[in-house]
């Protein structure tokens, strides 16, 4: 992994990034606006799954009305957190926290576009409300620990 | 300002604003659940905007999402001014001489005033649109002003860990 880092880090996209601070400064701005995007286009579906939130309205439709806003604040996270990583490979190469970050990120990923994504478009008649409930914590749980492990990579590695 | 600046070194003098300081585990955590606590209320106030705009949760009336997220509106809020607050009061003269602080403080202030401006004018009635999608003129431009001030509130508050303006 160490060789495609360091092509990262010596990438025209790299070193223009790091060479500016105020892109760099800029990009970690635009990329924490996309993040509140992000995290209220997941939380109006998952609160709607523990039976808070908009639990008068059917599931389906909650979960249909924010998945474009859960699909392009996801496409602006990533980018604006790839000129992040490029500019600052070899560093988060070697923090932990930035490994831990992408594992967790996976793990929500895979967790958010299957498990979650066929429970939320479920018929409702049909399917468990306990079930929709420990999803929906499950993938407050998830993203938590996305967030928290990257405030982490800039604070303590 | 110089009572304000007397406020702000007077409280920098204070022992436990030392202590918070000095300590290398409460910044971190303070800085960690500010963030939380802004997923949480930035989040839902976008996602209400967009309703607010007829461009997000539009299958939902205005009333209900109102009416649904303001509790957990309330709490990111409680997380991300408290944990705000002991920020400043632990390193107060970084903050004070920090001009995104001040910007972000100025944002605030304006989203505050065009939320109740909203409340008290076109939110009286919300009954004829609640459930449309093409929503009043008031209606967008209050949610236009919101999602363009929080989005700056969250910009100069990144921006605060710059200190490129700071007076030598």
């Amino acid at each position: 992994m160490l060789p495609f880092f360091t092509w990262m880090g010596d990438s025209a996209l790299g070193t223009g990034v790091r060479d500016s601070i105020w892109i760099y400064a800029f990009d970690q701005a635009a990329h924490l606006v996309a993040l509140a995007v992000f995290a209220g286009a997941v939380l109006v579906v998952d609160l709607r799954m523990i039976g808070s939130g908009f639990k008068s309205r059917p599931m389906a439709q909650v979960a249909r009305d924010a998945q474009p806003w859960l699909i392009w604040s996801l496409i602006a996270l990533a980018l604006t957190g790839i000129p992040q990583l490029f500019s600052n490979s070899i560093k988060e190469y070697y923090s932990d926290w930035f490994w831990y970050k992408m594992y967790a990120l996976a793990a929500a990923l895979i967790f958010t576009f299957t498990i979650r994504r066929s429970v939320a478009f479920a018929d409702e008649a049909r399917a468990k409300p306990s079930l929709a409930k420990v999803v929906g914590l499950v993938s407050i749980a998830l993203w938590l620990s996305v967030a928290v492990l990257a405030r982490l990579i800039g604070l303590l590695s | 300002m110089p009572a304000l600046r007397s406020l702000f070194e007077w409280v920098d003098t204070f022992p436990s604003s030392v202590f918070l300081r000095e300590s290398v585990v409460w910044f971190p955590a303070l800085l960690t659940v500010h963030v939380i606590g802004m997923c949480l209320f930035a989040g839902l106030i976008i996602m209400m905007d967009l309703r607010l705009l007829g461009v997000g949760n539009t299958r939902t009336p205005f009333s209900v999402v109102q009416r649904r997220l303001f509790p957990w509106q309330l709490v990111g809020m409680v997380l991300s001014a408290s944990t705000g607050l002991i920020l400043i009061y632990s390193q107060p003269m970084r903050y004070y001489s920090n001009i995104f602080f001040w910007v972000k403080a100025f944002m605030m202030m304006l989203a505050g005033i065009n939320a109740m401006a909203f409340h008290y004018s076109t939110y009286h009635s919300v009954a004829r649109w609640d459930a449309d999608s093409k929503m009043p003129f008031g209606a967008k431009m209050a949610a236009v002003f919101s999602l363009a001030l929080w989005a700056f509130v969250i910009m100069s508050g990144r921006l605060i860990a710059y200190n490129w303006f700071n007076p030598v």
